[in-house]
């Protein structure tokens, strides 16, 4: 008895942090988090698509952990996914629709009156303006029935024309890129890529930081591959790369040019497969002689060895993959630089083999699903709005007159904010996303918003910048509390489902448009859309005959059972696990027949001379701005990953600055001392950290700070419609 | 559940849709799991990085970190406190960022970091509640968390800043390499969810972790492994350039104060100098003087002291523990200084009750000062060893020592003053000459020793002109920086209370004003002088603790 008093080994305190057999082969868990059932489904943060299993216990989540045996992870996540639970209970949730009174404060109210006032001021606006004087920006992170519901709901169901989403911030290029260059909107690879290659190229893109999981499937490749990565920054995938070519800012369409026109003078391209699988060649040959290696030397900043090193891996590789994300897309030349990366995958005949392809890797964990189903940019399926034989097939479908589907196609989203400015656009509805924190030129883009004469904005936390700028806030259940499919990078679809109660009053987004379509006096035309299942079962026919036809899926029990199904799984193709027991078996990739989507079967050479920086530094502003990924723990304009205390401690909570050392002993600027970066159109604070990682005259600022955006410039690819974020003109002096 | 009927109104669809929202169908529609038995199902991966057998002889388990995989992720932080059924915002691993190189070759390097498991553990040794153990197999150092009494000293003495304090349950928790996983073969958190294989358990030998200790840097500007002897391997087949520094090595954040601590140590040497100045006017002065003077002073530095000791226990997340502190007494200085403060109390306690009985002078009380001297002064020498075991340099011997008892000079002579001053009022016209004499020696004595001490302190400003950025140097800039005005307030009530205001009452004493009419104002004066000497002294203590420079593994930017 006194020895227990005075040595304690055991007791309440240790027992809190027992272990235990947790069974369903998790191994030991916590006895606390103790599940009585497990049940997988994708992760959903970024376009990774991870497969977790969510812990159970009386049927609600209690803890989670990556899936073993899920193709895409293969038992590992990072931070953000280990944590995707936590922000789900943050105390900022929305619990009841918010309407903001005459002195600018908000009030909760009934879901009932916030839908008389969402269809009353909506409808006072059109009646004014016009039908589409009322614009949608949606998502890529909802699931895709909900994205099709509120396409169709707003286009088919409220008259809408206008709507775009988020993801014209992420993939647009990507997207306009493969549409011009293979006939489709197709990422043609399988991530078991990454493991395949011997020649592994990675363009603006920090997959170790950005992708955490993809980088695991570089670092499982057996073959000791020669991995080149071109970013201005030195970044933790740079310092992983075996070669790193810190090309000048957005001087990497040239680079690539001067690589094509090395190729070809050498005689280091695949003959066979541009005679037979391209057009455009020998226009594209012509336009390459442009650029000799002293003229990519100069403009690149490389020099002519670093050039001609990465020309030389490109030909000695068997099998070489070309990997692109942010620093390509976002880009006023974003459309053209991808496609620089495409002919280079063409020329060398680096595409539909195993370890090979010219790879998007999607940013969002539903951008995929927002390019195949959100009817903003293309009509539900990967259809067009002006051809009348895909708005009858869509029609018919839904059971809906065809009269109801648009002829036109809609503004993209910065033609949307234009078109607010200009007062043609007088009423929004913002759904999931975050426009005040995300939006290029900050302070203008508030000031847009500002001119609406009605803004609702729907999303779990009512606290985000753009909802506190609403007139009205709708309160949506978030991941988890909801089902639905996700489609990621490689094309796979995972299912979301169920695994907790929403907040409140909270719904989920397909409960709000079904309320909203109840509520407008249009819930007829989506009588069969019952549930999301119901839902996912029209998708299907919307893809027949494309080349993203899913008809082969039976239901979510099917995408359950097979761990994601890859896109095209048309009917009648044999499941997946039947035709391999191996993960890596369930992994697919396009184009292995060398036929592309165009009417000639052929993918095309585009290519255009590249432009100068959209903004050059002068005395006054000498330096350019990088923005991007601050570490892995973070997520966009952090509206859920800020709810986590964990992921909170994993990153810096006030603003940095990445200056090189000459210049910060320039500036008289010291390490950790305050500074202000300015640029033409606002300011912020920052710590300066010092680091040889950034060249001379370039900074870095993670995007996930809120005043990032108040110096970026508004200025957008001709073709995709893409905000350039990467790089404008900055000063900097200390505080 | 049925689906909503398209003749719902308003509130019976609104109803059907928020209690559909309710409802949790993922066990109901999808197949789940089985039980698995056997090892669980990422044994596949992890397995290889594991030992084959456990630790033999002269062995034990590490941690194993190959920086070359580390990318950074930090899932091994999040993985850890999820498997583990961490509180909300605890983590037990941390990953750090070292930087370096030149522009044409930058350089960075993510590490992550836990517990290394040391050889002789700070933590351990440090703890008053034996609330570690070495486990003698897989040398695995666990901490008891139902032994712990939250003392926090264990938060100071490591090198690692592992152990972390839980405020909540009053207790330190941190991380045990899953010491349960590991001996039914399962993988640690960290190893299981590390997307790169970057962790992995491995065994060493004790002996050659301390022979490489003797040469190996274990990370740049990581803390000195011959402290503790951690076990982490970190390897690399990357060659870090010599300026390889921590993301953090340029950032200075004040430390944690510990109030309670601020206030036991500095009236713990507040009582013990006012015992000595007592005790040592015994021998010097007239004995009627002393008999009436005695009382006074010694009530006057119990009282204070024993509110020291009592403050003391604030500092304990579970006091109600606090009698476990004696525990630790062969290796804990923290035990030796409660139990040192402990006969203090007792003797202190005795010393007073004697005054008050037999009277100051007699042979008993004499007998019973000295008692009360060597534990008061065992007890201020083991308060400097516990700082001076965490082997901060602005903690080391010398200054900690030398600081303690100026702080212990400093306020005996103040408050000993004061009690003089209370005294006055019930003393003899005869006596009072007497009183006159020791104010006058005590002002002039106390001048002397806040001039020393402030000197003596101001040293550390010299630091500031160190090339490299050294501790003592980080400590300088923290308290010309982020603490200055604490530095400031500190010194001006330091040259006030002791310094301006008794030379004022030295000078106006030695105007022979007829003492009755300044009794009062003295009595104000000195009441003055004594609370802007304490509180000077706290400040002073206040920046002991908020500006020292913790040694700790690389840390990423920290703005």
């Amino acid at each position: 008895m006194i020895n227990e008093i005075l040595h304690a080994k055991t007791g309440p305190l240790t027992r809190e942090l027992l272990r235990e057999p947790g069974e369903f082969g998790l191994g030991q868990l916590p006895v606390v988090t103790k599940p009585d059932a497990t049940t997988n489904m994708v992760c959903g943060y970024c376009s990774t698509g991870c497969g977790l299993t969510i812990h159970l216990k009386d049927g609600e989540a209690v803890n989670l952990s990556p899936t073993t045996e899920y193709p895409v992870n293969l038992g590992m996540a990072c931070p953000k996914g280990w944590e995707a639970l936590s922000v789900l209970d943050a105390s900022d949730r929305g619990v009841t629709p918010l309407l903001k009174n005459e002195r600018g404060q908000f009030e909760p109210v009934s879901w009932n009156h916030a839908m008389e006032e969402f269809t009353g001021r909506f409808k006072s606006i059109q009646k004014e303006h016009g039908d589409h004087s009322v614009a949608f920006i949606s998502t890529g992170q909802m699931v895709s029935e909900e994205m099709a519901y509120l396409g169709a709901l707003t286009k088919f169901g409220m008259g809408m024309l206008h709507g775009d989403g988020n993801t014209r911030q992420c993939m647009a290029t990507a997207v306009v890129a493969y549409k011009q260059a293979f006939g489709f909107d197709a990422p043609p690879y399988t991530y078991a890529d990454f493991e395949e290659s011997d020649v592994i190229v990675l363009m603006g893109s920090n997959i170790c930081i950005a992708h955490p999981i993809m980088w695991e499937r570089v670092m499982r490749n057996p073959y000791s591959p020669e991995i080149v990565v071109i970013d201005p920054r030195m970044t933790e995938t740079a310092m992983n790369a075996t070669q790193h070519l810190a090309a000048f800012p957005k001087s990497d369409q040239t680079l690539l040019y001067g690589i094509a026109k090395t190729l070809i003078e050498r005689n280091w391209i695949d003959e066979d497969f541009v005679r037979d699988h391209t057009s455009g060649f020998d226009e594209f040959r012509n336009f390459v002689a442009e650029f000799p290696l002293e003229r990519v030397s100069t403009e690149t900043g490389l020099s002519i060895e670093q050039i001609e090193r990465f020309a030389e891996t490109i030909h000695k590789g068997q099998r070489v993959s070309f990997w692109w994300t942010m620093g390509v897309n976002q880009s006023y030349q974003g459309v053209r630089t991808a496609q620089a990366i495409i002919n280079l995958a063409l020329m060398t005949g680096n595409i539909g083999r195993p370890g090979t392809g010219a790879n998007s890797i999607t940013g969002q964990c539903n951008a995929m699903g927002s390019r195949l189903f959100s009817n903003t940019t293309n009509l539900l399926g990967g259809h067009d709005f002006p051809n009348p034989a895909h708005r009858s097939k869509v029609a018919n479908i839904m059971e809906i007159d065809e009269a109801t589907i648009p002829t036109e196609n809609s503004w993209a989203y910065h033609e949307i904010m234009e078109g607010i400015l200009k007062g043609k656009i007088k009423g929004l509805w913002v759904i999931c996303t975050n426009t005040a924190h995300s939006w290029i030129n900050q302070n203008v883009a508030r000031e847009i918003l500002d001119r609406l004469d009605f803004l609702v904005v729907q999303d779990m936390y009512h606290s985000t910048e753009t909802a506190k700028m609403a007139n009205l806030t709708l309160p949506a259940a978030g991941w988890g509390e909801k089902e639905g499919t996700f489609i990621n990078s490689e094309r796979r679809f995972g299912l979301v489902k169920k695994v907790r109660k929403a907040p409140g009053e909270a719904l989920s987004d397909f409960n709000i448009f079904r309320l909203i379509a109840h509520h407008w006096g249009c819930s007829e035309m989506f009588k069969k859309w019952t549930s999301p299942e119901a839902v996912f079962q029209s998708l299907k026919e919307f893809t027949r005959d494309m080349p993203c036809d899913i008809s082969g899926i039976e239901s979510y029990q099917h995408l359950d059972s097979e761990g994601g199904i890859q896109w095209p799984f048309p009917e009648g193709a044999i499941s997946t696990s039947e035709q391999e027991t191996n993960p890596l078996g369930k992994e697919r990739r396009l184009f292995v027949d060398g036929k592309f989507y165009h009417a000639d079967e052929r993918a095309k050479f585009l290519f255009e001379e590249p432009k100068p920086l959209t903004e050059k530094t002068s005395n006054q502003f000498p330096f350019i701005l990088l923005t991007g990924r601050g570490t892995a723990s973070q997520w966009h304009t952090q509206t859920r990953t800020s709810k986590s205390p964990v992921l909170k401690k994993l990153y810096p909570q006030s603003p940095f600055v990445e200056i090189n050392p000459a210049d910060a002993q320039r500036c008289s600027i010291t390490a950790n001392q305050k500074v202000i970066i300015s640029s033409q159109r606002g300011k912020m604070i920052a710590t300066a950290f010092l680091t040889h990682n950034v060249q001379p005259g370039q900074v870095f600022i993670p995007m996930h700070y809120e005043a990032t955006n108040q110096l970026t410039d508004a200025v957008f690819d001709p073709y995709s419609k893409q905000p350039s974020y990467k790089a404008c003109a900055v000063a900097i002096k200390r505080l | 559940m049925t689906q909503p009927s398209s003749q719902f109104d308003n509130d019976g669809l609104l109803a059907w849709l928020l209690e559909d929202q309710q409802q949790l169908t993922a066990v109901e529609e999808f197949s789940q799991q089985h039980a698995v038995d056997g090892l669980p199902s990422q044994a596949k991966y992890y397995q290889k990085l594991m030992p084959a057998s456990p630790p033999g002889e002269g062995e034990q388990y590490a941690f194993e970190v190959n920086l070359d995989a580390c990318s950074g992720c930090k899932a091994c932080v999040v993985a850890c406190h999820s498997l583990n059924g961490l509180d909300e915002n605890e983590t037990w691993r941390d990953v750090g960022l070292l930087v370096g190189g030149t522009t044409s070759n930058p350089v960075m390097q993510h590490v992550t970091t836990a517990c290394h498991h040391c050889i002789e553990p700070a933590c351990m040794i440090a703890c008053p509640v034996d609330a570690y153990e070495k486990n003698p197999e897989t040398g695995i150092v666990r901490h008891l968390d139902d032994q712990c009494f939250g003392c926090q000293y264990c938060t100071l003495a490591c090198p690692y800043d592992v152990p972390k304090y839980h405020s909540g349950k009053g207790i330190v928790r941190k991380c045990d390499m899953c010491a349960d996983r590991l001996a039914v073969g399962e993988a640690p958190a960290c190893v299981q969810s590390c997307p790169h294989e970057a962790i992995a358990i491995q065994i060493v030998s004790i002996d050659e972790v301390k022979e490489n200790a003797e040469v190996d840097p274990f990370l740049p500007a990581a803390p000195d492994p011959v402290i503790t002897y951690p076990t982490t391997i970190f390897k690399t087949n990357r060659v870090l350039p010599r300026n390889t520094l921590p993301a953090d090595y340029r950032s200075i954040n004040p430390q944690h104060p510990h109030w309670p601590l601020i206030i036991m140590l500095v009236l713990t040497q507040l009582s013990v100098g006012a015992f000595a100045v007592g005790h040592f006017l015994t021998t010097s002065f007239d004995g009627a003087f002393v008999e009436a003077f005695q009382p006074v002073q010694a009530t006057l530095a119990l009282a204070l002291g024993l509110m020291a000791l009592g403050a003391s226990t604030l500092h304990l997340g579970r006091p109600q523990y606090a009698f476990r502190a004696v525990i630790g007494l062969r290796h804990s200085w923290l035990s030796r200084e409660i139990v040192a403060f402990g006969l203090f109390a007792g003797a202190a306690s005795s010393y007073a009750a004697s005054i008050w009985l037999f009277g100051g002078t007699a042979g008993i009380t004499q007998t019973l000062g000295w008692s009360v001297l060597g534990t008061g002064g065992l007890g201020l020498f083991c308060s400097a060893m516990i700082y001076v075991f965490t082997q901060r340099e602005f903690w080391n011997l010398n200054r900690t020592l030398t600081r303690f008892v100026l702080t212990a000079v400093v306020l005996g002579l103040a408050t000993s003053w004061l009690a003089l001053i209370l005294v006055s009022f019930t003393l003899d016209s005869n006596l009072l000459s007497h009183q006159q004499l020791v104010g006058r020696q005590f002002a002039f004595w106390l001048i002397v020793m806040t001039a020393i001490k402030l000197i003596w302190e101001g040293g550390i400003f010299l630091h500031v002109m160190n090339r490299r950025n050294s501790p003592l140097r980080q400590t300088a800039t923290l308290m010309t920086g982020p603490l200055a005005n604490f530095t400031i307030a500190r010194n001006a009530l330091g040259l006030l209370g002791g310094i301006v205001m008794p030379a004022f009452l030295l000078k106006s004493a030695s105007l022979a004003t007829p003492l009755a009419t300044v009794e009062l104002k003295n009595l104000i004066m000195v009441g003055m002088l004594f609370i802007a000497c304490l509180i000077g002294e706290f400040l002073e203590r206040y920046l002991f603790f908020a500006a020292v420079a913790t040694p700790r593994m690389p840390g990423g930017p920290r703005p």
